[in-house]
């Protein structure tokens, strides 16, 4: 059975279709990639997966559970996290305090619950953050940043993941080291979906690629049975290297 | 449309110029007054380091960590609160036309510790969530009329011990109708229903005869005529306690967890915390909170009516007293009540008869500070004085 | 019974189209510039002593111009008043939600305390011109009629100037999308300024008339504000239209409490209307969804 399961997936707003009708499955320990080009709908996808957005219609289903309806903070309970586009941290916490919002407990009834130094030390650790946990968001390069998003979302000790352009704004080393650091994800066992622009980066991380289109899906299967699918490469003419 | 262009013209390089001037000001005369200051409190720094360090270690997780002036900052605030009995009957003050004169402000401290307890109670909602409410008098106004209907209605001899607690409670039922359907909506669109809800209560309480209507209902002073320096006491101990409480309730991860929710909801989702849960039992604390200082007011008072108690202009001068001291510190809300009703009933006393004009006056300086120093007086102040002397022990 | 239901209907559609001029203005300002203006009310406030200081004899004795200049008054002085609010205060917050929200109310009961110092806190009487007539088995005051035709006029120069003027359609440009408007060489701070003027020029109008019917009082911004706020949420914010259409959903609401039940009970069920606007419908008549900003 598949951990993520997606199911006829549409949401309009108002007139605008802006996913159609979609379906694509999540294999446990497997990198799923999902490209397309700008406003194809991804950033939407994952939205009503984490319950952003309403569906307009479709199911979600994680781990056997029904998963469409369900308030965004009991699908992170349930083992699902993602890490947007936009980082959005909180400036006037430290790294640490970052992090630490992301361990604490749902619950009234803990005042001091939650991750301790060490704890978030070493989720920070995870992506090359230990060295600066003091320091608050808005004194770090872009890079770290990005990082940081991932550092939180690692926090809620996810079995899948979500990570929509996770290599925005890097260049080609900052790239390199951040795939390293998803492949170590992996071999510890974490399931993740990896939404970007980026074909190199991308093609060479992830197992299997759906391809969506205008909301739609366009195709399926391993990067190499992407990368000589001619209606992929119809769809990118405006020349993104496959 | 060019006379507007003018005007716009001769406005920026009037702002400009302003701001040029306000900079000459703080290069010139501010900075030199400020090391002067560092170099005279850096010794009272070194000197409660010691102790310092003791309170980080055993009350630092609970009531948040502190350099050693800052340490000293707190402990004379408390003693100069604990013995405002003593000092309070008689402080040398000058006015205008009269000269120096003695005044007993036993009874403005007093009543300072019941806004002091309006002011936290505020903030550990409206400042830390950032859901701003602006009908926080409903709560404090709800547990205030509960009491004097239940002493004109049922016995006018019942005790405090009964009449608190049901008052209290009144308060937080109050404080429940209105967040549980109400949190679950933006920011402005929560105040604007809290702004409905005082303006509802306030119509309801000229209504409704058993209200009183406009002239209120009379109470008998709920706690036995007291003299100035018992009252002063009997108001300062409750405040004293909430004020470490909500302190406590702030550092640990209720206030994390509310600051989280005012800089970045989505946030607090994507961490798996549910964030309605959490605005509307912070809108709980402060209705308990909010209760028990209406009841303290009714202490203090003889009459329950719709323009001390629920009236508009009294949410809004709970904002403006925690906005003094530093939005989200429940110590600062604390000192910015003391701040603004001393200067209100004391202070600007001496100089302006008229209440509306000193009203006028506090109120335009609270708007200078939330727009030159937004974070609030305290709060700047308890920086600078952790910025004398360095390192933290 | 006949003669209370017209008398309702006929006092509702009047006092609705003052409540329409001041929602609109309050929305505008929500609308375009994004600010929430709490002294909006305050705003109405001032024009109506306005007019009472230029006109009344009982005001300022040696001040008794005629209606005309002082309804002339009321208009320009609180559009400056409206510009200046932006310049002098909102302009350095509005970065901020909470401060803008924060400073404008705070600015709102300043002016209460400032008004209730100088005039005292009782009501007193303004009116622009005496006498009445009868409509359809109704009273109906002169001016409530003329209040009705001057806040028409007033939609209709609004209406026509936003969206057949280059100068208007540069404002609803920048309500939708500020950077686009940007880039097609919209002038923002000029849109701004004349958003707040506009705003304050039907600001002062509105309060005038309110000011006949209930005089003047220095709480007198708090109901208008209520009815404004309320008016942009069942309407839809930044909708001219749901403006309109919220003004006159609260004024025959306000006036059929008042036949049947009482003045005493005028505000509420506007209030209760508003609750559940917020709870069932919170998008209003005309807006856009919000419910996932």
């Amino acid at each position: 059975m598949s951990l993520l399961e997606v199911e006829n997936l549409t949401k309009k707003f108002g007139g605008l279709t802006a996913v159609d009708n979609l379906s694509f499955g999540v294999e446990e320990g497997e990198i799923l990639g999902v490209i397309g080009p700008n406003g194809a709908g991804k950033s939407t996808v994952f939205n009503c997966v984490m319950s952003r957005y309403d569906v307009t219609s479709g199911t979600i289903t994680f781990n056997g559970d029904d998963i469409t309806d369900t308030s965004t903070h009991k699908i992170v309970n349930k083992g699902l996290s993602r890490v947007s586009q936009e980082s959005d941290p909180i400036d006037i916490f430290p790294v640490a305090g970052n992090i630490r919002l992301f361990t604490l407990p749902n619950s009234l009834l803990s005042l001091y619950g939650g991750a301790d130094m060490e704890e978030i030390a070493s989720y920070a650790a995870r992506v090359d953050l230990q060295d600066k946990l003091e320091e608050t968001p808005d004194e770090l390069p872009h890079a770290d940043v990005r990082r940081l998003e991932i550092a939180k979302a690692l926090a809620t000790e996810p079995e899948l993941m979500l990570l929509d352009e996770p290599f925005a704004g890097m260049n080609q080393q900052e790239i390199r080291k951040l795939s390293e650091q998803i492949e170590s994800l992996r071999e510890e066992g974490m399931t993740m979906i990896v939404v970007d622009h980026n074909m190199s980066g991308l093609m060479q991380l992830v197992d299997r690629v759906v391809v969506i289109h205008n909301g739609a899906k366009l195709a399926e299967g391993t990067p190499d049975e992407i990368a000589e699918n001619e209606d992929v490469q119809d769809a990118y003419l405006s020349g993104e290297e496959i | 449309m060019s006379s507007l262009t003018l005007i716009f013209t001769v406005l920026a390089a009037a702002s400009s110029r302003a701001s040029e001037v306000f900079g000459t000001i703080r290069r010139t005369i501010l900075t030199p007054i400020g090391r002067v200051f560092d170099f005279l409190l850096a010794p009272v720094d070194r000197a409660f380091r010691p102790l310092a360090k003791v309170f980080n270690r055993t009350l630092g997780k609970f009531l948040g960590t502190v350099t050693g002036l800052q340490l000293a900052f707190v402990l004379t605030t408390f003693l100069l609160l604990l013995t405002g009995g003593i000092w309070g009957a008689s402080i040398i003050a000058f006015e205008p036309g009269e000269g120096l004169i003695a005044l007993d402000i036993r009874r403005p401290l007093a009543y300072a510790c019941i806004w002091a307890v309006f002011a936290m109670g505020w903030d550990i909602q409206s400042g830390y969530t950032g859901y701003i409410s602006f009908g926080h008098s409903v709560l404090s106004g709800g547990a205030a009329y509960t009491t004097a209907v239940l002493l004109n209605e049922v016995s006018s001899t019942l005790p405090l011990y009964v009449t608190a607690p049901i008052s209290v409670f009144a308060a937080v039922v109050i404080g429940l109708l209105i967040a549980l359907p109400s949190l679950r909506l933006q920011g402005p669109y929560f105040s604007l229903i809290t702004f409905a809800a005082v303006l509802l209560f306030f119509q309801a309480t000229r209504a409704f005869d058993i209200l009183g209507g406009s002239a209120g209902l009379r109470i008998t002073r709920v706690i036995p005529a007291a003299d100035s320096f018992t009252r002063y006491y009997l108001l300062l101990i409750p405040m004293l306690l909430i004020a470490v409480a909500l302190t406590v309730l702030s550092r640990s991860n209720y206030g994390l967890i509310f600051t989280a929710i005012r800089e970045n909801e989505d946030a607090v989702s994507a961490a798996g915390i549910n964030p309605t849960k959490f605005k509307i039992w912070s809108f709980l604390i402060s209705s308990i909170v909010m209760g028990i200082g209406g009841v303290m007011l009714t202490a203090a008072v003889s009459n329950v009516d719709p323009t001390q108690f629920v009236q508009v202009d009294r949410s809004i001068e709970m904002i403006a007293m925690a906005v003094v001291g530093g939005i989200a510190t429940v110590l600062g809300a604390m000192g910015g009540a003391f701040v603004f009703f001393l200067l209100k009933e004391v202070v600007l006393n001496l100089f302006i008869d008229e209440a509306a004009l000193r009203l006028f006056v506090l109120f335009l300086l609270v708007v200078l500070i939330l727009v030159f120093a937004r974070d609030g007086l305290f709060r700047k102040l308890w920086h600078r004085l952790g910025q004398i002397g360095g390192e933290e022990p | 019974m006949i003669g209370a239901i017209a008398t309702a209907i006929i006092q509702a559609t009047l006092v609705s189209a003052v409540y329409a001029l001041i929602a609109i203005g309050f929305t505008m300002i929500f609308g375009v510039a994004g600010v929430l203006n709490l002294a909006h009310g305050a705003l109405l406030m001032a024009g109506a002593y306005v007019y009472g200081i230029v006109v009344m004899r009982n005001i300022v004795p040696s001040m008794t111009y005629h209606p005309a200049v002082g309804v002339i008054a009321g208009i320009v002085v609180v559009a400056i008043l409206s510009l200046l609010l932006y310049e002098l205060l909102v302009r350095w917050v509005e970065d901020n939600v909470v401060i803008t929200f924060l400073s404008t109310v705070i600015l709102a009961v300043a002016s209460t305390e400032f008004l209730v110092w100088i005039f005292g806190g009782q009501n007193i009487r303004i009116s622009l011109i005496e006498g009445q007539f009868a409509l359809a088995n109704a009273r109906v005051a002169y001016y409530e009629a003329i209040g009705f035709a001057v806040s028409w006029i007033a939609i209709a120069l609004l209406w026509f100037y936003v969206t057949q003027t280059d100068d208007g359609r540069s404002i609803l440009a920048t309500s939708m999308s500020e950077r686009g408007a940007q880039l097609t060489g919209v002038n923002i701070r000029m849109v701004r300024a004349k958003t707040w003027i506009i705003a304050g020029a039907l600001a002062g109008l509105g309060g005038m008339f309110l000011g006949f019917d209930s005089g003047l009082s220095p709480l007198m911004w708090l109901n208008p504000l209520a009815v404004a706020f309320i008016a942009v949420v069942v309407g839809g914010i930044g909708s001219i239209k749901g403006s309109v259409a919220g003004a006159y959903l609260i004024g025959f609401i306000e006036q059929i409490t008042v036949e049947l039940i009482g003045n005493g009970f005028r505000g509420m069920p506007t209030l209760i209307l508003l609750v559940g606007f917020l709870l069932f419908m919170p998008q209003g008549l005309f807006g856009r969804e919000f419910a996932h900003e």
